[in-house]
């Protein structure tokens, strides 16, 4: 964990009813202070309680809900002056979604910007963890779209607090051997639902299994937001994720034999596919990530340069 | 009675509406109502108790209204009780009167130590999930992470309660009455509770079905050892199954004993009249 | 290299903006003032600072101009403008009979206590487009609007007979119909301080404020469609109930001075407010009296209003036994369902890679067995 960035979240979420109104940085942050504040006491909750989903009275923002506001208001509550921010969508620096992010939040603080985790504090992703190790100068800031890992197979939200309450997951355990049984395979494809800490079950937002064992006795803290939801979960650095799977059946990535990126010639990287087109033939791979990518080819050529 | 009891019931009552005493003075068998006058209230059931020995299966007979099924739901936790004691033997050593836990722990004793037969399937088992994933779910409320594993209890079970394995991953909705209720013995008893309780088990199906399903009944409660509370309006079922049984008749037990007794020489008017009709 | 160029990035969403730009300020046409929508597009106007939560007509005539007229967009600008202020005061509890009606109508008596005033309301005449010009549409107004001032010196102004001040503040029918002892008296003492739910996540169960809160902020057509639903629709709760009120008027705001400590009026606000009377038949309910549901909202929404009050009290009724309170909570708020909605357009090729690789690997079981 940043320790640094904790203590500091812990810091700034005392009560300010002391303070003068002068003291409000209205503008640091967008938010003003005393929502900042609540949010970060949403988030020492959930850190405390890792994978509780801590419900929380959550802000309008200038994004849609949905396009990552829960997200966006974990990385204003938690910013500090020195922090250096990255922020990718599906593992892309420029995506549409990262771009619009990223301009609000560099903006609203004035802090600097980076693609590379290695120069980065807060890393705000949609669907990806970053390919480089992360540590504990990191901070994962995770965009949730849906962050109730039961909906599945249970709709009435009062049956769904009592379940995570009681830690009553039969349910899910139904669901996944139903599919095993119907399709052979279990089929979840993102957002796999995990144990936390041996105690609640979390949806691992939409980022691929390829990314789930990265969550497990990471060395670095990981913020889930759920603008729309009004949810706030954690998972603290050196706390056991484990993907929901039977002890005979065994969790499986996303890996297609013989898959390499067309860009750097990885095949130890999480890879999309780029499909077919009459005009270019065959359907080829890319990293999704796409700033390692980018460093991976630079260190096999460093006389190129930098492809756009 | 000495120790030897899986299941003891004490004083248990259950009044809905409001919960004043004055409604027991003027309801009962010898009122002829559930209803009192008094309070406007219905006493379900009151002062009812017995105990239950591992291995034997006692009967509730008594007409629909009778009490019956609401001492079996407050036995499971699926109704709030007005008064009484229930302890079970796996739990504390018998010594913590369950109607005194938390809901949440209440809940939980119905994943090992206390089962539930209902005459509706419905209520026992997920109609859109397979057979199969119906005993699943009971198994991995208990722990069970292994799917093979899990696959051959739930064949074990489904063979035990002769549901062909053939239907095994078929979704139990698809299923005739009786194999759904053989479905919900089997998950009843897939984490083999000490105590289990059939609420009207065989009452809807076809009398041949029925029959077939009371067969099997009678097997498994002398296989598994298990202490068994039949709740039924017939006295065949209960003749069939129990050893001992009690009458409950607007809410109080009216007459207890051997059941084959009670069906030779039964004592008070009301167990008359009950034998009589099925005798008739 | 395509892939690359299809990742969007920062130069293409400037272009976009730019051509938002350029559409929406420049172009043939005038600036859209913000009084001009205050005044001729008033409901819209209104609606957006119901949906927004935020009463100010000049901030929600600039959203709704910024929005290009798209209401959910123009609530969304208005309630993030909002989540930047700090919160400076909380008003005192205002009395809802203080209000001074536009607006009243009971339709539950012929003759109720106070006034049937219509006030401005498109009601009772025909939809019919008018199709003229603005010279032929502005004689006509102005001849309608001579005959108002004609009749100002007969009665008040109002095209109205309401002449006392007692009819600006008319008795309410709850009232009377209490005096009858003809409803139930549900005030409870559970609830007191009113639920934010700009501050905490509202969550069945809830408290009446909570829902009330939900309904009063939420989308007019969601929450008129979880009304109709109710009506028509496969959960079926709701009666057809009787309206008793329907009101629409301006209502005092009061702070606390903080240095003197006294009550002090900042403003007013314009409400619809709704009472709708519901007949009791339910087996363990009080069958000879009523219940009444109730409804209040920002600017003139009589559609939002009159569903929130038939809701509430079908919410008090059902008393959790539905899913009804969990889609009052979950599914009315615009902002939730339009932004989840759109969020579709966003790339998702991680995601839908991941769904690819499982059904290639769902094909290869099936392959092999």
């Amino acid at each position: 964990m940043s320790t640094p960035l904790l203590q500091q979240v812990i810091d700034r979420s005392a009560p300010i009813d002391d303070a003068s109104p002068a003291d409000l940085d209205v503008n640091f942050g967008l938010l003003d202070e005393y929502s900042k504040r609540e949010i970060r006491r949403a988030i020492l909750t959930a850190v405390a309680v890792p994978g509780y989903q801590v419900p929380f009275g959550s802000r309008e923002m200038p994004v849609a809900r949905g396009w990552g506001s829960g997200g966006l208001q974990i990385s204003l509550a938690v910013v500090g002056p020195d922090d250096v921010v990255k922020v990718i969508d599906q593992g892309d620096d420029e995506g549409v979604n990262a771009v619009n992010l990223r301009r609000l939040i560099v903006s609203s603080t004035g802090i600097p910007e980076s693609t590379t985790p290695e120069d980065s504090t807060l890393i705000q992703t949609r669907h990806r963890i970053p390919e480089d190790p992360l540590d504990e100068r990191h901070t994962l800031i995770l965009q949730v779209p849906v962050p109730e890992p039961l909906r599945g197979v249970e709709r009435d939200m009062r049956e769904l607090a009592r379940m995570h309450a009681e830690a009553d997951y039969a349910r899910m355990w139904v669901s996944l051997y139903e599919d095993k049984v119907r399709n052979g395979v279990i089929t979840r494809t993102t957002g796999y639902p995990c144990l936390v800490h041996g105690r609640y079950v979390i949806a691992t937002t939409p980022i691929p299994r390829w990314d789930v064992p990265r969550l497990h006795q990471s060395r670095f803290l990981s913020l889930f937001g759920a603008g729309r939801e009004k949810r706030i979960y954690a998972v603290p650095p050196h706390t056991d994720v484990e993907p929901l799977t039977f002890e005979d059946v065994p969790f499986e990535v996303e890996i297609t034999p013989g898959a390499q990126c067309r860009s750097c010639g990885s095949s130890e990287s999480f890879l999309v596919e780029v499909p077919a087109t009459a005009a270019e033939g065959g359907g080829h791979w890319v990293c999704s990530d796409s700033d390692w990518c980018r460093r991976n080819r630079q260190r096999q050529h460093p006389s190129n340069g930098v492809e756009p | 009675m000495n120790n030897d009891w899986a299941l003891k019931v004490a004083s248990l009552g259950k009044i809905h509406g409001i919960t004043d005493l004055r409604a027991l003075e003027d309801t009962g068998p010898d009122i002829g109502t559930a209803k009192s006058a008094l309070t406007g209230s219905i006493v379900a059931a009151w002062d009812v108790g017995f105990e239950v020995a591992p291995g034997e299966a006692l009967g509730v007979i008594g007409e629909s209204g009778s009490g019956k099924s609401t001492v079996m739901r407050c036995i499971a936790g699926d109704q709030s009780s007005t008064a009484g004691e229930v302890y079970l033997r796996s739990v504390d050593n018998g010594r913590t009167n369950v109607l005194d836990l938390d809901p949440s722990s209440r809940r939980r004793l119905r994943v090992a130590d206390l089962a539930v037969v209902y005459q509706d399937p419905a209520e026992g088992l997920r109609l859109n999930v397979t057979a199969g994933g119906n005993i699943a779910e009971a198994l991995t409320a208990a722990g069970w992470r292994h799917f093979g594993r899990i696959r051959d209890r739930a064949a074990e079970l489904l063979e035990r309660t002769e549901v062909p394995l053939s239907r095994m991953d078929d979704l139990v909705g698809t299923f005739s009455g009786g194999m759904r209720q053989r479905v919900q013995l089997a998950k009843a008893l897939a984490n083999e509770p000490p105590v289990v309780l059939l609420d009207e088990p065989t009452t809807g199906l076809d009398a041949s079905v029925a029959a077939g399903v009371l067969d099997l009944i009678r097997n498994l409660l002398e296989e598994t050892g298990v202490a068994a509370v039949v709740v039924s309006h017939d006295f065949a079922v209960i003749e069939m199954l129990t050893t001992r049984c009690v009458v409950m008749n607007h809410g109080r037990i009216v007459e207890a004993g051997l059941t084959d007794r009670l069906l030779e020489d039964p004592h008070h008017p009301y167990s008359q009249r009950l034998v009589g009709a099925a005798r008739a | 290299m395509g892939y690359a160029a299809a990742r969007g990035g920062l130069k293409a969403i400037e272009a976009a903006e730019r051509l938002v730009a350029r559409e929406r300020v420049l172009g043939d046409s005038p600036w859209l003032e913000s009084k001009q929508m205050i005044e001729k597009l008033r409901l819209a106007v209104d609606r957006v600072m119901g949906e927004g939560g935020l009463w100010d007509e000049h901030l929600a005539a600039s959203a709704l101009r910024q929005a290009e007229g798209d209401p959910i967009e123009a609530a969304h600008l208005l309630r993030s403008y909002r989540s930047t202020l700090p919160r400076l005061a909380y008003t005192t509890p205002v009395d809802v009979d203080d209000l001074v009606v536009l607006r009243r109508i009971v339709p539950a008596f012929r003759n109720p206590p106070g006034p049937q005033l219509l006030g401005r309301t498109t009601d009772y005449t025909g939809r019919l487009l008018d199709t003229n010009d603005e010279t032929t549409q502005r004689t006509t107004a102005e001849k309608m609007a001579a005959f108002l001032e004609e009749s100002a010196t007969t009665t008040n102004g109002f095209g109205d007979d309401s002449e006392r001040e007692g009819d600006r503040r008319p008795r309410r029918l709850l009232d009377l119909l209490r005096d009858l002892d003809a409803v139930v008296d549900r005030r409870r003492v559970d609830d007191p301080e009113p639920f934010d739910i700009t501050r905490h996540a509202a969550r069945p169960p809830a408290s009446r404020s909570a829902r009330l809160a939900t309904m009063a902020r939420a989308e007019t057509g969601a929450l008129v469609n979880v009304w109709y639903r109710n009506i028509l629709g496969p959960d079926g709760y709701l009666h057809e109930i009787t309206l008793g009120e329907v009101r629409h008027g301006r209502l005092p705001v009061t702070v606390v001075h903080p240095l003197t400590g006294h009550e002090i009026s900042i403003g007013e606000v314009r409400v619809t407010e709704v009472e709708a009377i519901e007949d009791l038949n339910g087996i363990d309910e009080d069958r000879g009296r009523f219940d009444v549901g109730y409804g209040l909202c920002f600017g003139h929404n009589e559609k939002k209003a009159i569903a929130m009050a038939n809701l509430d009290i079908a919410c008090e009724r059902d008393r959790g036994r539905s899913f009804l309170e969990q889609s009052i909570l979950l599914t009315t708020d615009g902002l939730d369902a339009s932004g989840f909605l759109e969020h579709l357009k966003l790339p998702h090729y991680v995601t839908f890679r991941s769904m690819m690789e499982r059904k290639a690997a769902i094909r290869q079981h099936q392959d092999h067995s």
